[in-house]
């Protein structure tokens, strides 16, 4: 996708998380992760985006 | 409370990673099996104290490890002392499901066919989030097995059945019952045991020393042996009760979050002779005691039969607690004692790898240790058993304890993802994967030491590998001189097997005279598999009608598989092996030089 249209669904993400509300925004995130992780072809990658997110935890970057 | 309901709280001896003891909430509401009791007898070689005969194999423990690896060893001529505490086999609801590679182990043993009668097969399962159903899932199966891919049957029968075998060879299995072993010392030549018996305790010394003797082994305990590996969150009632199951479906079905256990799970699968079992979990907060108060746990059962709409008489007939572990020594040999089942490892129960994993179990080490102490094996091939079967447990202990995290997630973030995949499931197929049982299927020993790979190796674009287990068909075998429908893993024995894939070129004299040859070696029969003609046909073994069999294992005329006496793979061949070949491959397998083989 193209820059355009990432901010498109970035913004859809956001405004939805928002409208379903802080306490059932983890559910909605952990099946969103599962849904793409069913569009990733490759398990490396996938993995690979895994630990990239895990990176980040804890930090405030 | 029923009437007959005896609390117990039994047994305090070490948990198997060393921790203190756990009670056990066992609670018997009335006859849950028809056992046969057995009386205290003990042959006349003990007396005064000590058994005058010394035994070849000692066997601690008389369930179904135990019995299974004594009636395997007498198929290979080797005889053994079975020592079982107990009057009768297992009490109350233990293993109830049984793969096909079990199974075909049991036929082995000479009791498969019966089993699997009084048993019902299955392969569907059923998952529900609260109160719809999102999965129904398939065992992969192939039509023509003769066994089921799953057989749902009671332990207590199978135990049973196998000790009625065992009187056929009298000689061989000598089970003793009432028997104890409350001392044990081993060292470079054997062992020897102090058994507590009501005829008076006695010594025993024995060569080899299998410990059968389940999660709380004596024998591993006073080797000061600990298990590695975890205890799985979540603590789970197993109810039997009998009831009208004529309209239940066979097979397997989950509850994750129903109204009937909130916040829990439940599983519910339909056992022979009219019962049904109910594994449900505990809440977290509810201090173990409580819960498992009898009425309680017939109020959750009470609770769930009416949210399913069953409207029959039921009675409870056993009550139990269980808690999975995942743990396993890390090494199965230690000099003269060997361990295996529960002894050895634990698994949880998710995934239907516990008794099945131990039937394996004995099946690779009984013909192993009946070579080795008949000669025809070097002690290196005991070592292959601890290598084998700890990498096996290590796979059945990956496989249940994902499992068991899906059942009783261990975390909030275990959770959130779990309850993700199961309300997507439904409408995403793909995420099923995640939530299945994993349900056990034959081992693979593809590290083994043993496995060779021949030249030919790679030109095959189908069949077992080396180490892995034969893929049962159906054929056309001759019994008696006449034609008999059959399966392949009927044509296995207590020996090496050479699987001959003719096509329609008939038998090879060159072949056979290298397999009569190689009977020096070690014991090897040879079978011949046409795809026409008839089993008559001489040097003619079977016949695979519309090679079926010739497609399954990739062959073409002339490929050999040359199969282990538990049923895995050691080699294969795409054209006739010389005799060479196949003496290297044995010899190899068998710890042995080539060249004094």
């Amino acid at each position: 996708m193209n820059a355009q249209e990432l901010d498109d669904v970035y913004t859809q993400l956001c405004h939805g998380l928002t409208a379903a509300g802080e306490a059932e925004t983890p559910n909605v995130l952990a099946r969103l992760v599962l849904l793409l992780l069913l569009q990733v072809p490759l398990a490396e990658a996938a993995s690979k985006a895994v630990a990239d997110a895990l990176a980040g935890a804890g930090s405030a970057t | 409370m029923p009437p007959n309901a005896k609390p117990a709280v039994v047994d305090h001896n070490r948990a198997p990673d060393g921790s203190a003891p756990q009670p056990s909430y066992e609670v018997v509401f009335g006859e849950y099996f028809p056992y046969s009791v057995h009386p205290p007898q003990l042959p006349a070689s003990v007396r005064d104290g000590r058994d005058g005969r010394r035994a070849t194999v000692a066997i601690v423990g008389g369930g179904p490890t135990g019995l299974t690896l004594a009636l395997d060893l007498a198929n290979h001529g080797i005889a053994s002392v079975v020592i079982e505490a107990d009057a009768t086999v297992c009490s109350g609801s233990r293993a109830g499901a049984f793969t096909r590679r079990t199974l075909e182990i049991m036929d082995q043993l000479g009791v498969g066919e019966e089993i699997a009668a009084s048993g019902l097969g299955w392969n569907r399962g059923w998952t529900y989030y609260r109160d719809a159903l999102v999965a129904e899932s398939l065992i992969p199966d192939r039509p023509d097995q003769r066994f089921p891919a799953t057989l749902s049957q009671l332990q207590n029968l199978i135990e049973e059945r196998l000790v009625a075998r065992a009187a056929a060879f009298e000689e061989l299995v000598d089970i003793r019952w009432h028997s104890k072993v409350v001392g044990f010392e081993s060292g470079a030549g054997g062992a020897r045991l102090r058994i507590e018996h009501p005829h008076g305790p006695y010594d025993m010394e024995a060569d080899w020393v299998v410990a059968c003797d389940g999660g709380r082994s004596m024998i591993r305990q006073s080797m000061g042996l600990t298990m590695e590996g975890q205890r799985h969150a979540g603590r789970y009632a197993i109810i039997d009760v009998r009831i009208d199951t004529s309209d239940f479906p066979v097979g397997r079905r989950w509850w994750f979050d129903p109204p009937s256990n909130p916040g829990g799970t439940l599983i519910m699968f339909k056992k022979p002779g009219g019962m049904l079992r109910f594994d449900y979990q505990l809440r977290d907060d509810e201090p173990t005691e409580e819960a498992m108060q009898p009425e309680r746990v017939l109020a959750k059962v009470r609770a769930h039969l009416a949210m399913l709409g069953v409207d029959k008489p039921w009675q409870p007939v056993w009550l139990s607690l269980y808690r999975a572990s995942a743990m396993t020594l890390p090494s199965y040999r230690h000099g003269r004692v060997l361990f295996a089942g529960d002894a050895a490892h634990l698994v949880p129960i998710f995934g239907v790898r516990g008794m099945n994993s131990a039937v394996e179990d004995a099946h690779n080490l009984a013909w192993k240790l009946a070579w080795h102490i008949r000669g025809l094996a070097a002690d290196a091939l005991l070592d292959s058993y601890s290598l084998e079967r700890v990498a096996a447990a290590r796979e059945n202990l990956r496989y249940a304890s994902k499992g068991a995290e899906f059942m009783s997630p261990p975390s909030a973030p275990h959770r959130l993802m779990r309850n993700a995949v199961l309300a997507l499931s439904a409408r995403h197929p793909a995420l099923t994967s995640l939530m299945s049982p994993r349900q056990h299927s034959a081992n693979d020993y593809a590290g083994s030491p043993l496995n060779q790979a021949t030249a030919d190796e790679a030109a095959f674009d189908a069949g077992p590998r080396p180490g892995m287990a034969l893929p049962d068909g159906p054929l056309q075998r001759l019994v008696d001189g006449a034609p008999v429908d059959g399966d392949l893993t009927q044509l296995l024995g207590p020996c090496f097997d050479l699987f001959h894939f003719a096509a329609d070129r008939g038998p090879s004299p060159a072949l056979a005279a290298s397999v009569a040859s190689l009977g020096a070696v070690a014991p090897i029969r040879l079978h011949t598999l046409a795809t026409s003609g008839t089993p008559a046909t001489a040097g003619i073994d079977a016949i695979d009608p519309g090679g079926r069999l010739h497609g399954l294992y990739g062959a073409v005329a002339g490929a050999c598989y040359l199969v282990r006496p538990d049923g895995h793979l050691l080699a294969r061949w795409k054209t006739v092996p010389s005799e060479t070949e196949l003496h290297s491959a044995l010899a190899h397998a068998l710890g042995r030089p080539a060249a004094a083989a």
